[in-house]
């Protein structure tokens, strides 16, 4: 079970209060469970979500660089550990930040319903039957597919790539498959590859750690840690691509499968 | 009883005349702070030394004649002394300095008045908000106007206060408009004459905008003009159905004055439901638009659409700059504006008529604008229930940030972004109080794949001279000096000089917080300064004394 501790007593003060309208305080040590969790409340959660919340997370809940709200889709949220967290902060807001509470007006009904909404958009991975098997795709991972040359995984492998540790909780299997047969689609700004050409004409080359108007930080294939001022060199190209083999070309369709298996069932123990 | 505060009066009135600095001998420094009258408004470029509104001038310039900070020295510039803002928030406050007090507003509806030399603190005051605030994009306030002895600060409850600004009491409390129906107010007012003009935001939650006048003295609604036109004025037919009821059109940066016309410019907000114009067919006048009202009676003389029946969010929220400048050979009295449609305009400011218009940032939804600078619209960029990507994204090509005008370089000078987002429409219903955006936006790539600069435009032709390229992009308005001097900052936590002539840097200092808000100079006993807040702390620098 996901969330857990359930006070019975307090799901019927809840759902009465909903049907008055009015709306609850929750003590804070207290769990309740969400009563409204149906694929109707789901759907009406959404719509809620898309004219309440997305201005600042996204219509995809994805999250805003500019708006600095954060990706609501990973399961994990940053000020909730359960529903009751979640709900907690929808009506209560997050104090010194843009996330206001909810009118106060707004049933709790509606609030849960957000609540199973957001749920909704991280998947649990007991839901999701995936074509592969995890232990399987365990022997890809240290066979085939060669993957620690380049990742760390609990402290063990390479550091030319991600951290694997827990990537199940911030990717699903779509996202998991589609990063290992088709790797140059979406590549986040730390793994683009920098070529910084010196004053004295000396190249260094690897990942962006970092870049702003005036420097930029870089990590080279030696690990070597690299910062420059955009003053003092010569020139510097970027490039956007992955350097992740493409996978497709590598391994069968089954192997794929179950590295994606094995990849998404790595999670932090419950 | 009596005889004895009187002369607790009389002392404390002495002691102030005859103070003594440590030598003993009287001081002959003045006292700070001294009444701000409408004469020093109008004249406000005279007196670099102070920053007396928003914006600097009457005509928003964001120029300041203040040249002991110049592009030889400017590398050597030094932290003088920062102000936290105890409410952790990024900025959007510009302070104002008169005689070598400094008012800051803060998060949420605060303001604070310190020794601008030293940003130590003479008085604060906090505003007191309900807990039902409607508010789309943050607990912010952007400034405070002042005139005479009275500060006014717009307050997200949507009131407006007037501040005594020698001892931070409250002197009157005007309510603009209901908070509950989405109404709130952020931006710094505007003084013209004895009058404070302000406007009102939440265009994302179904409102009727406006902008209003208000007494000074007593804080009294003196006029109000409504951006969208009711059943009295044939424009309302760009609306259709009763659409006009709930079109948002709202009023949130601060505009600018022109004495000599008797004219108020200020520019208007996106239609509502922003992303859904299905269910409000037509121009949608005066959104998105730049509107001139007279000074005494609010009275609109003319307007100008930039984007007629936007459904992207292209807020026509940007600060105008006023200037007259030799154009065809004559000298016209123009208004420079770079729209977050990431089109340039050059408009004749007496009549509204379109001079110039060009683009300054990467944009897909228009093929150009006609010869009266309406835009000739790309088919399929419209948002759908799938999405559709179009540049620029919803935060757009510039936003309410300041841009600046040197009168030197005869350069105008904007912060631009060539984004792109994917625009959503969706079927929403109005219901008071709630938002009512009717779609919404998903990013295609991160911000670091896209590009951003400081562009430097002629305003003559709406040509490139030079830009300033950021990385990934910036969010704060700009100042330009006689020191030859252009400073901004950026979200990478920079503050920044550069060459107004040339773009080239000139100086930076990381500040270590995103930087919202647009910098401001002033100078106290001779020492020019300047100031800019990067997170929730107010930074100022200064040459070595």
């Amino acid at each position: 079970m996901r969330w857990n501790t359930l006070f019975r007593w307090a799901v019927t003060l809840l759902v009465g209060s909903a049907a008055t309208g009015t709306w609850t305080v929750i003590p804070a040590a207290q769990e309740i469970e969400n009563p409204f969790t149906t694929r109707v409340d789901i759907r009406l959660g959404q719509r809620v979500f898309g004219q309440r919340c997305s201005r600042c997370h996204g219509q995809d809940a994805k999250g805003n660089d500019e708006t600095g709200a954060p990706d609501l889709t990973t399961g994990r949220f940053s000020n909730a550990r359960s529903p009751t967290g979640l709900f907690r902060v929808i009506r209560e807001g997050i104090g010194g930040t843009a996330m206001l509470p909810i009118s106060p007006d707004t049933p709790d009904a509606t609030v849960w319903q957000l609540v199973s909404y957001l749920e909704s958009q991280s998947a649990d991975p007991m839901d999701i039957d995936l074509p592969g098997t995890a232990s399987a795709g365990l022997g890809v991972y240290n066979g085939k597919g060669n993957c620690g040359s380049c990742h760390m995984l609990d402290g063990k492998g390479g550091r030319q790539g991600p951290n694997l540790s827990r990537v199940g909780e911030r990717r699903d299997p779509s996202e998991l498959k589609a990063a290992l047969i088709d790797p140059h689609v979406e590549v986040a700004p730390r793994w683009w590859t920098m070529r910084v050409t010196r004053q004295d004409g000396s190249v260094v080359e690897g990942f962006r750690m970092g870049e702003d108007t005036f420097t930029l930080r870089v990590i080279d294939r030696d690990l070597n840690l690299w910062s420059f001022h955009k003053s003092d060199i010569r020139s510097f190209d970027r490039n956007e691509d992955s350097t992740m083999p493409n996978y497709a070309e590598t391994l069968t369709a089954s192997e794929v499968d179950d590295l994606v298996a094995y990849l998404f069932s790595l999670r932090k123990e419950s | 009883m009596k005889r004895l505060v009187i002369l607790v009066l009389v002392f404390a009135s002495w002691s102030m005349v005859h103070s003594q600095d440590e030598s003993g001998t009287t001081s002959t420094t003045p006292p700070a702070f001294s009444p701000v009258t409408w004469e020093r408004l109008i004249n406000a470029a005279d007196e670099p030394e102070n920053w007396l509104m928003y914006s600097g001038t009457l005509d928003s310039q964001r120029f300041s004649r203040l040249n002991q900070i110049d592009a030889q020295n400017v590398g050597n510039l030094k932290l003088k002394w920062s102000y936290q803002i105890s409410q952790i928030d990024r900025s959007e406050s510009v302070p104002l300095v008169v005689n070598g007090i400094m008012f800051i507003t803060e998060a949420p509806s605060n303001v604070v008045a310190v020794d601008a030399a030293t940003g130590r603190q003479f008085w604060r005051y906090n505003h007191d908000l309900p807990d039902d605030l409607r508010i789309c994009c943050g607990r912010n306030n952007r400034g405070v106007a002042i005139l005479g002895e009275t500060l006014f600060m717009s307050t997200l409850d949507a009131h407006l206060v007037g501040i005594d600004a020698r001892t931070g009491n409250l002197l009157w409390d005007s309510e603009v408009a209901n908070h509950k129906a989405g109404y709130s107010k952020t931006a710094a007012p505007l003084i013209v004459k004895d009058k404070v003009v302000t406007g009102i935001a939440g265009g994302e939650y179904g409102i009727r905008g406006f902008l209003d006048a208000y007494n000074a003295e007593t804080g009294a609604l003196h006029w109000r003009t409504h951006t969208i036109p009711g059943p009295d004025n044939p424009d309302v037919r760009t609306w259709s159905g009763e659409s006009w009821r709930t079109g948002g059109s709202a009023s949130w940066i601060t505009g600018a004055y022109d004495p000599d016309l008797d004219l108020v410019y200020w520019g208007t907000g996106n239609p509502g439901p922003d992303w859904n114009g299905d269910v409000r067919l037509g121009d949608n006048l005066y959104s998105d638009s730049v509107l001139a009202l007279d000074g005494d009676s609010g009275e609109m003389s003319w307007y100008f659409q930039f984007t007629p029946h936007d459904v992207h969010d292209w807020d026509a929220i940007q600060v105008p700059i006023l200037a007259d400048i030799e154009f065809n050979g004559e000298i016209r009295k123009v208004m420079m504006w770079a729209n977050r449609n990431a089109f340039y305009y050059t408009l004749d400011r007496e009549t509204g008529e379109f001079l110039v218009g060009k683009p300054y940032a990467k944009q897909t939804w228009a093929e150009g604008l006609d010869e009266n600078g309406r835009p000739i619209r790309v088919p399929n960029t419209t948002p759908t229930y799938e999405g559709v990507v179009v540049s620029p994204s919803i935060g757009g090509a510039t936003n309410w940030w300041s841009p600046a005008y040197s009168p030197d370089t005869g350069l105008f000078y904007v912060n631009a972004f060539d984004g792109e987002q994917k625009f959503f429409m969706r079927d929403e219903n109005y219901e008071e109080g709630e938002q009512f955006t009717g779609g919404g936006g998903e990013n295609v790539k991160p911000n670091e794949a896209y590009f951003s600069a400081i562009r430097a435009l002629d305003p003559k032709t709406g040509d490139l001279r030079w830009e300033f390229p950021i990385q990934p992009r910036s969010t704060a308005g700009i100042l330009t000096t006689a020191g030859n001097l252009v400073f901004s900052g950026s979200v990478d936590g920079y503050f920044y000089a550069l060459d107004a002539t040339t773009g080239e840097e000139l100086w930076h200092i990381s500040l270590g917080a995103q930087v919202h808000s647009a910098p401001m100079t002033y100078a106290v006993d001779g020492q020019q300064y300047v100031t800019i807040a990067a997170g929730n702390v107010v930074f100022t620098f200064s040459l070595e004394e």
